[in-house]
Formats: C-alpha cells, structure tokens, sequence
C-alpha cells in the first residue's frame, strides 16, 4: 500500500538512499555517486566522478585496498564489511563500512558498492581491540613472570640439593670420624687406668688424673657429636628408657660433675621422690652438658644450682647459674647447633653442640627445655620430663 | 615437517621447465587462476602459500623465525627441491619476488630465470631512491588491517567475508580465499612493507622479467626502472594496467609478455 499511489522515481531512491551507493569501472573510476556518499564526504557529485574511488582513501586503506579487496572483488565477485577509512573535503577521516559487488551488464563490468557510517560502532570496536591489546599484553607479562618463577625455583632446588649434598657428606664424615675416634681414646683410657693401679708419685698421680678427665671431656664431645650426626642423618638419638630414681641418678651425675668441674661449687636441691621412666645415662649426659655450658659462660664465684624437682605428672630438672645474660636476640637459635651465646672465649667450648644435644634429649623423651636469663636472677635452663611413673 | 601440508602445495601441468608461483602480501595461491591454465600444457606447475597465509599449516608459522623474508626465501628452496623438476623459473608476485631474489642468493644457480609481478625492493622513500611511500604510509596501513581485524572472533578468519553478490559461491571456496591469522598478516605487513632488499637485488644476474603495470600504487613505475638498472639481466615490460595485480586483471597481457621470455624453457607448443 503506497500513500500516493507509487513510489518516488529510481533516481530519487538511489540519490536519497540511507546508505552511500557508489557505481565504479573495474579499474575504480567512480561513474555515478548518489547525493548520501557525496554529503558523507563533504563534497559535491561532479567532483567526484572520473576520480579513483581509492583516491578517496587513506594512504593504509588505498594498499589495503591494492592487496586485499581489489583482488577478492576479482576472484570472488563481492566482498562484505570491509572497513575503511575515507577522507572527507575538509581532511576529517570517515570510518565507513563497505559492501561491494561485481556485475556484469551488457555495457560492461561495474563495481556497484554500498557504504554505510559507521563511525561509533568503529570507536566501540577499537576500544575492544585496545582491551584486547593490553590483557594480551597483561598476560605476556604475567607468562614472562611465571618463566622466571619456575626458572627461580629450579635454580633455588638445585642449589638446596647441592647444599643438602654437602651437608649430608659433612655429617657422615663427622660421624664415621667420631666413631673411629672412641677406640684410640678407650685404649688410652684403659692404659692410664692400668697404670693408676700401681704406685704412684704425686706427679705421676697428678698427670694421670690429668689423663683421665680429658679422655672424659673428648669422650663427652664424641658422644654430642654422635648424636648430632644420627640427628642430622635422621636416624634420631636413640634412648633406653627403664624405671631409675631421679633423685638418685641426679645425684650421682654432680658427684661426677665435682670431680670434672673441680673449681666450681655445684649444689643440688631435690624435691619430691620417686622413680620414673627415664635413660639414665642421657639424663646425666644432658644435665652434663647444661653444667659444662654454666661453668663455662657463669659467674663461677657464685654456685651452680641444680633442682630437681618431681610432683604430679612432671619432673623438672633445672641448672642455674649467675652471671653475665644471654643476650635475648641469640635465644631464638641458642638450640641450633654450633651455635654459642657468646663469642668472647672461644676456647672454653666444644663445637657448640652441647644446647642442641640437650634439646634433642629431652624430646626424645617427650619432654621440652626452658630457658629464663636476665641480669639480676642469673640463668636458669628447665628440662621437664614427663613423669612416666614406673608403677 | 611435511612440506606439502605445510605451504599447501599443488602440482600440475607438465613439461621440461618447472613454473614455481608465489604469491603477494594479502592474498595466497589462488590468485593465480587467471594465469595458470595459460601454462598448463608447456609446464609443470607448482604453487604454494606462503606459511601464514592461505591454506597453510598456521601452527608452522614461528614468529621469530618469520621475522624476515629470509625464512620464506628458505622455505621456497625446501619447495623447489621437492616438488621442481627441470630448469625452475619463478614467478612471483610482489614481495614474493624478493623472495625469489633471496632464494637465489641462498642457492645460486638453482633458479633460472625469475618473472617478478609487480616488484619492489623498497617501498619507503630513501636519499635517492623512490619507493612511493613514507614511513607513517605503512603505519596507516597497519592500522587499517587492525582495524579490519575486529570481529575476528578466533584465530581462523576470512579476510573479508561472504558474497552478496554471488550466493552460488559455497561456503567453503569464499572462505578459503586469503585466509588468515590477524596477528600474522600483521606482522607479514611489517616485514613486507618495511624491508629493503636493495643490496640482495643489486647485481642479481638470473634473466628477470619485470612485468611494470603503468598505473600501480603498491610499486610504481619509477621502481620497475630502478630495478631495471640495477638487475643487468632484466627485461621491463609495461603492462597497461590500474592496479598491483595485473596477472589477475591483465591476465592476457602478462601471459604473452611471459611467452616471450619462456620461450628458451617450454615444452613443444
């Protein structure tokens, strides 16, 4: 149904057409440019004829078209959506979307093309491109950091290897050389017990009790370094626990104390009775190395104070001493082998293994060890043992 | 490597000498179908797509490596070797036939004479030399590819889609035409567009035919006679034509200037 009856002439249709039509020779002389394409471009229709429709194209647009859609209109006879940018009379550029068709017509071959603006959907679109653009960009950084991560990490376990390599053959030299060193120092031992049997001057009295007491002392630097390598190996120190009495094994450990550490004034203060289950020879061998390491870093004017104290479920073993404390930063690694809380007299100690044997023990026996230091009590280093009572 | 997948490779025709096609920035192998049939008779036929292009195995298509026309001139040779049989004489169109130019200087001797469409060792404008563009001309181009990229969904795209005009065209032949990556054709721009192959093309003494269209934006008249001077084996001829592919809207005119200088390799008429 038409209002007047018909429609509007051809000619008026094309001219006013809501999209540019353009008719062109194969070549791209433009014949025949209706009113909408002239006015999209600023110009009028008779400039436009006999001009190349590529003229009217940006300097990227015309090699786009010379490589890309003048071929494809050859080969295929259309193209469709082909984005172009066109310049308007006064140097604007136009974003237009082409869509063109090959004909043949008795008067010729001619390239009929539609062009339609398309200038928001071209700003939306390239906003896209730029997002894409910079999450492409985003993600090579992203794949560039990960690369240098996993080389990171590769890096850091081969040096962790290497490093556990050597330490692991530090420490079984460590153990194969302190267990070929008991022998020559049992036989040395034995000989000067031989020779305490017979008689003696004082001298000689003297000497081989000077023997005895360093064969001890390097006996006792064996055992913590034993007992640090099977640590370290993962073997774990081992412990024979059995029922003995705390109070007397105690005792018995200072009488030998006294004798190893004559120049210091060792009490013990007791509590309680009883006997628990604890190996007593790792019970003297921690309280040993908690008395080593107060004489060696205490106020020897003072007396080293040891408290036994067993009640309820627990026994407490304390080792006191006065003096100088230990500065709290070196607390948190006083545990950790070869470490020293001090390095003013590095010739009073072992390899720094004493504290951390210490430790091991008394996990081994379910328990845990304390430290309290300050300037005006002294420092005081609790073993609490779970009192595993032998019935 | 399969090279027949690889750069999509077709053999036909026959006879003594073997016509090796290359085809131009933008497109691949199939605008050679105005020229071939013209040799079917008096040659062996060979084309391919540049790797990238067409109908090629994308995933050959190393970006590093293809940073240069050098891999493409490498990869020509792979083809010649392989599928060539006889005297070879390569036509290529464009930057294609710089490509020739390299392969030959990477394996003198095996090519024996080269048909340039439309060539150019440089498009941008130097001291003394016109090549028709400037620097900023090259980036307008790349900007207008981009531009033409979007709603190219995924890495597989036709260049330019559909065929209004001709609903009889399947589906599968519109798009096979000048297939390709966004981010490839991209960077084949860049090394196309901006190469200078003056020094590889200096003194290069195969027998060149240079078809020159009179009217070609891409390389222009002033380039075929530059090449012309530097090429002391070279033939130019003028080829009345508007547009970068004469061998597809002059067709007729390229295959009988080509006759003329084929003449020494075909097969009995």
């Amino acid at each position: 149904m038409t209002a007047g009856g018909g429609l509007p002439g051809v000619d008026e249709l094309y001219e006013g057409a809501p999209c540019g039509l353009v008719i062109t020779s194969e070549a791209g002389t433009i014949l025949r440019a209706n009113q909408t394409f002239c006015d999209a471009l600023g110009r009028a229709p008779a400039s436009l004829l006999q001009h190349r429709f590529q003229d009217l194209l940006t300097m990227g647009g015309r090699i786009y078209h010379q490589t890309h859609w003048a071929p494809l209109m050859k080969m295929q006879g259309a193209v469709a959506e082909v984005k172009l940018d066109l310049l308007h009379q006064d140097g604007r550029i136009i974003t237009m979307l082409l869509n063109g068709v090959r004909r043949e017509h008795p008067e010729g071959v001619f390239y009929q093309l539609a062009l339609s603006g398309t200038h928001e959907r071209d700003r939306y679109e390239r906003e896209l491109l730029a997002a894409r653009r910079r999450a492409e960009a985003l993600l090579a950084q992203a794949t560039a950091a990960e690369v240098a991560l996993q080389q990171a990490k590769a890096e850091l376990a081969d040096a962790y290897q290497s490093a556990q390599r050597r330490a692991a053959f530090a420490e079984q030299t460590v153990a194969i050389a302190s267990h070929d060193l008991k022998n020559p120092l049992t036989a040395i031992k034995m000989a000067a017990q031989l020779l305490a049997q017979s008689e003696q001057r004082d001298r000689e009295r003297r000497l081989l009790g000077s023997i005895g007491h360093s064969c001890e002392r390097a006996e006792g630097m064996i055992a913590d370094l034993l007992d640090f390598a099977s640590v370290r190996l993962g073997q774990g120190i081992t412990i024979r626990s059995r029922p003995a009495d705390l109070k007397n094994t105690v005792e018995q450990t200072i009488s030998e104390l006294r004798l190893a550490f004559a120049h210091a004034r060792i009490r013990h203060l007791s509590r309680g009775y009883g006997q628990i289950d604890i190996d007593p020879d790792r019970l003297q061998q921690m309280i040993g190395n908690l008395v080593a390491n107060s004489v060696a870093y205490g106020d020897m004017t003072h007396p080293v104070t040891i408290t036994t104290d067993l009640a309820g479920d627990a026994a407490v073993i304390a080792v006191h001493n006065h003096g100088t404390c230990i500065p709290e930063a070196l607390i948190p690694s006083l545990f950790e082998p070869m470490t020293r809380a001090t390095d003013q007299d590095a010739t009073v100690r072992s390899v720094g293994l004493g504290l951390f044997i210490v430790r091991e023990l008394a996990e081994a026996h379910g328990g845990e060890i304390t430290l309290s230091s300050n300037t005006v009590s002294g420092t005081t280093f609790s073993i609490r043992l779970p009192a595993g009572r032998a019935s | 490597m399969n090279l027949p997948s690889r750069n999509n490779v077709h053999v036909a025709g026959s006879g003594n000498a073997t016509l090796v096609f290359s085809h131009g920035f933008g497109c691949d192998q199939s605008m050679w179908q105005f020229l071939l049939p013209h040799f079917q008779g008096r040659f062996r036929l060979v084309t391919y797509d540049l790797v990238g292009a067409g109908r090629s195995d994308l995933a050959a298509y190393d970006r590093e490596q293809y940073d240069s026309l050098c891999r493409y001139a490498e990869d020509l040779n792979e083809i010649i070797t392989a599928f060539a049989e006889g005297p070879v004489i390569l036509v290529g169109h464009s930057v294609s036939a710089m490509i020739g130019a390299l392969a030959d200087r990477q394996q003198p001797g095996r090519i024996a004479a080269h048909v340039m469409v439309g060539p150019s060792p440089c498009y941008i404008d130097a001291d003394d030399y016109t090549g028709g563009f400037k620097e900023a001309d090259i980036h307008a181009l790349l900007d207008t590819l981009d531009s033409n990229y979007l709603g190219w969904s995924s890495a597989m795209a036709p260049v330019i889609m559909g065929a209004p005009g001709q609903p009889a065209l399947s589906e599968e032949l519109t798009n096979s035409f000048c297939r390709t990556d966004p981010d490839i054709a991209r960077q084949f721009a860049r090394v196309t567009f901006l190469s200078d192959n003056r020094q590889d093309i200096h003194g290069l003494p195969t027998p060149v035919l240079i078809l020159q269209s009179t009217d070609d934006l891409i390389a222009p008249m002033a380039v075929g006679e530059y090449l012309q001077g530097v090429l002391p084996n070279s033939r130019l001829c003028l080829i009345e034509n508007i547009g970068h592919c004469p061998h597809m809207s002059a067709p007729a005119a390229c295959s009988e200037a080509m006759d003329a200088f084929l003449q020494p390799w075909a097969a009995g008429q």
